[in-house]
């Protein structure tokens, strides 16, 4: 079965399931006891395994295999979860996920195997049920059986010495000249074990005849055998050139081989397994049960991953998940819009098979109904690409987490707004600002448990990540209530590294200063931990959210913590702009960034600090010439009034000054190609005469 | 038979390229960079852009950024006329983009042995040409296509 296709699925949903199981591993630790999220642990783990099994993941099925017995137990009442168990979880998620990446990005699952996970589950298993004997040895022995069976190959010396052989047989070999015993170890990618083991016996026979098989000649035919299988060979020619011929057949690994008697193998028919050595009583029992076991799903699961395997590998490219989820109802919506939209075709193209006439009333109903749907239609495609956040945030608790034993200062992340939707595009640039700023909060913003006591404060610290809509922008605050930005320590760093003079420092406002956070490699942790403070931070984190057309500012208040704000456009493609004009130029203001427009009379300008102000309604307002900053002719004759357009970002106001209003428009966001790092300019739109009109980036202009 | 072959072997050396003048002299633009040459239209200003930039035109609905040549090369500012065109070329990035030329010629098939490199004198620091192909007595410039587009402000 080729499973390729159904790759972008498996990842898509794996990623969903490793999630739930991180949440509801979460919320195990809180509540041991609650027997819905065991269950529900145990739905996922087993869907995770499922999945993996059909699409030939064997390494990865053996582990999530391994997970799921321990939640069984667990369910079943016979294991305590404790910190401990929490942990070793965490960390098979972590390797579930690393396979997972790797499936991203080969198509196939990789080589490593996670031995030491599977051996800690197991141990966790086999410890907790340490007294009852009996089910703790089958669990583990069940759970690992491919370990055991690998385990009789590799630990007990040569398998051909260990070749049943019965009585009859054993008279006869002991009227041979000469034998030899072999073991032939087959590579673990073979597919066809089978061939290769009847190449190898075709070689063989050319010197001999062999007597004994280890499995049964008919086991080997039907491949029931794991990698390696043994025989006993009567020639008389001399070793070397027998291990030649073998070794010349494709895919074997390895050839053990050595002169054997018939009389070794009477020994040990005649004494009971219970007389051989020691050290390999043990092991063989256990494996021998489980080892078909094994064997029959072994191919079965490696069939089908090889065939994905060769089906992809030759390209090997990496598979990005570009699917997404789209609520049936949104669909629905859509679809409804698509059919008004052809109602409104053909009312349109009716009327102008009528006649030749143009009922001027019934065109404009027309048009003005067209508007409505296509305005819709919009909004509709746009929800379609609108995801909630929830897919980045999830995985913040299970960090905030990391780090609290990490860092050794407790704390807890509090989220709200995990619903609040943005572009998918911009949902997945989210995650690595976000996580920047989380790691921020719990590295520089709490402080140690003791501190914390000191100044009156609940010993565990509080994160906190907030979203929620405001217009046409999301809003996300990411915060703590801890020290908050100490503004003397980073002026005074802002100092020493010339970035400012000592004079000018004293004058800086708290923003300004704050401002220096955001600088390239300006890092105030005194000390480099792994976590952060390495200086690659908050100018990274500032660039990736404007690069989303998006701002970021702090707020801090010394001893109750500081907040992050990050603003992020809701859509990207299509925004409602005012059309402005300067001089014979025409000019886009996002309309989600603009407060109101205002007549202003020119005397009213009033200077603070030599810059140009106004006082409206108790706020004072810096004024910004448009025309200076695009570098227009200043205008010969000075009218008394001017047009004001005020605008926000975040929270500073500033009033741009045009020539003229156009109107309301709904602009599509065209890219400027060469010319997008303008840092005025966000982008072009064409207007409906096909003419471009540029998009003013307010938040570079106040 | 066999000069027929040997016919074959040079006609895949050739490449074509557009001779368009600029400014009294004939430069040759490998024709595979070109998607499009159209006339004049409105350009759009950007601000803030570099000089040689003159703005962006409106092209099937797409917005082009179009350069003009002679502002990138440092010669006398463009002057529009009914001959002038914008070629809009093929960024190896993705993308399109226009360059201003005074009038365009014609089309021209040149081996690379018409082409020499030019020397070191012609190989000024700014230059945009790497060779010069001759057709009879003209000379045609080629342009380096990468070093026009490229980020690097000779002007």
């Amino acid at each position: 079965m080729d499973v390729s296709q159904y790759l972008d699925i498996f990842i898509d949903e794996t990623s969903g399931h490793i999630q739930s199981l991180s949440d509801n591993i979460m919320e195990l630790e809180k509540e041991p006891d609650n027997k819905d999220v065991v269950n529900e642990i145990f739905r996922a783990a087993h869907s995770l395994k499922g999945m993996a099994g059909t699409m030939g993941f064997k390494r990865m099925q053996r582990l999530t295999h391994d997970m799921e017995n321990v939640f069984q137990e667990v369910r079943n009442d016979n294991v305590k979860v404790n910190s401990n168990l929490i942990d070793i979880l965490f960390k098979c998620l972590d390797a579930i996920e690393g396979y997972l990446d790797t499936v991203k990005a080969t198509s196939n699952e990789g080589e490593e195997e996670n031995e030491a996970l599977i051996k800690l589950l197991n141990d966790y298993l086999a410890g907790a049920e340490g007294g009852e004997g009996a089910p703790a040895e089958a669990a583990p022995a069940e759970a690992a059986p491919a370990e055991a069976a690998g385990a009789t190959g590799a630990a007990d010396g040569p398998l051909y010495k260990r070749i049943p052989v019965d009585p009859e047989l054993c008279e006869k070999l002991k009227g041979e000249k000469q034998l030899y015993g072999f073991t032939i170890h087959i590579n673990k990618e073979c597919l066809l074990k089978a061939a290769r083991a009847f190449l190898v016996f075709k070689a063989v026979e050319e010197f001999g005849q062999i007597m004994a098989f280890d499995p049964s000649s008919g086991d080997i035919e039907d491949e029931n055998f794991e990698f390696d299988f043994s025989f006993i060979l009567s020639s008389e020619s001399e070793l070397e050139p027998i291990i030649e011929s073998i070794k010349a057949v494709s895919e074997i690994d390895s050839v053990e081989a050595e002169k054997v008697t018939g009389e070794m193998y009477e020994k040990k028919a005649e004494e009971p397994a219970a007389e051989a050595p020691a050290p390999e009583a043990a092991p063989a029992p256990a494996a021998a049960a489980p080892a078909p076991a094994a064997a029959a799903p072994a191919p079965a699961a490696k069939a089908p991953a090889a065939k994905a395997g060769s089906k992809n590998q030759p390209a090997n490219k990496p598979v990005t998940s570009r699917t997404i989820r789209v609520d049936i109802e949104k669909l629905d919506a859509l679809m409804n819009q698509v059919s008004e939209l052809i109602i409104a075709k053909n009312s349109l193209a009716s009327q102008s098979n009528a006649s030749g006439e143009i009922d001027h009333q019934t065109l404009h109903e027309n048009i003005e109904y067209l508007e409505r749907i296509t305005t819709n239609l919009h909004e509709s495609v746009m929800k379609v690409r609108m995801v909630p956040i929830e897919s980045v945030v999830a995985k913040f608790p299970r960090m905030i987490r990391d780090l609290d034993r990490k860092l050794n200062k407790p704390m807890e992340l509090v989220m709200t707004g995990e619903d609040t939707e943005l572009d998918r595009t911009v949902v997945d640039q989210l995650g690595d600002p976000l996580q920047h700023l989380l790691r921020n909060s719990a590295d520089h913003g709490i402080e140690s448990p003791e501190d914390r006591k000191a100044a009156g404060k609940p010993e565990k610290g509080t994160i906190f990540l907030n979203a929620f809509q405001e217009g046409n922008n999301v809003i996300i605050e990411v915060g703590d209530d801890g020290a908050g930005i100490n503004t003397d320590k980073v002026r005074d760093k802002a100092v020493e590294r010339g970035l400012v003079t000592p004079e000018e420092a004293e004058n800086l406002t708290q923003k300004e200063i704050i401002d220096f956070l955001f600088m390239p490699s300006f890092s105030m942790a005194k000390q480099i931990t792994d976590i952060s403070g390495r200086g690659v931070g908050l100018d990274v984190v500032k660039s990736n959210i404007e690069a989303l057309g998006g701002d970021v500012s702090v707020k801090s208040v010394m001893g109750e913590g500081s907040t992050f704000t990050v603003r992020l456009p809701l859509t990207l493609a299509i925004i409602q702009a005012l059309m402005v004009e300067i001089r014979d130029e025409k000019y886009a203001i996002a309309l989600a960034s603009i407060m109101n427009i205002e007549n202003i009379p020119v005397s009213e300008i009033k200077y603070v600090e030599s810059k140009e102000v106004i006082h409206l309604r108790g706020q004072v307002i810096p004024l910004i010439h448009l025309d200076k900053i695009l570098d227009f002719e200043p205008k010969e004759s000075e009218e008394d009034t001017m047009t004001v357009v005020i605008c926000k970002k975040g929270d500073t106001l500033g009033g741009i000054i045009v020539d003229n209003l156009i109107g309301q428009l709904e602009i599509v966001i065209k890219s400027l190609g060469k010319l997008d790092n303008n840092k005025l300019i966000s982008g072009a739109t064409i207007l409906g005469d096909g003419e471009i009109a540029m998009i003013l980036d307010v938040n570079a202009v106040i | 038979m066999s000069d027929l072959a040997m016919y074959d072997v040079v006609e895949k050396e050739k490449k074509q390229y557009i001779v368009v003048k600029i400014g009294g002299e004939h430069y040759g633009i490998d024709i595979s960079y070109i998607d499009n040459i159209v006339r004049m239209s409105k350009i759009t200003r950007v601000p803030k852009a570099p000089s040689y930039y003159r703005g962006v035109i409106n092209l099937r609905g797409e917005v082009v950024p179009v350069m003009s040549l002679r502002r990138r090369m440092n010669l006398d500012d463009d002057e529009f006329t009914d001959a002038s065109r914008i070629i809009i070329l093929k960024l190896d990035a993705g993308g399109l983009m226009g360059v201003i030329v005074d009038e365009v010629k014609e089309v021209l098939s040149l081996s690379e042995d018409d082409i020499e490199a030019p020397t070191s004198t012609l190989k000024s620091k700014n230059s945009f040409i790497n060779g010069v192909g001759t057709n009879g007595d003209e000379l045609i410039s080629i342009f380096e296509i990468s070093s026009i587009i490229g980020e690097n402000d000779a002007s």
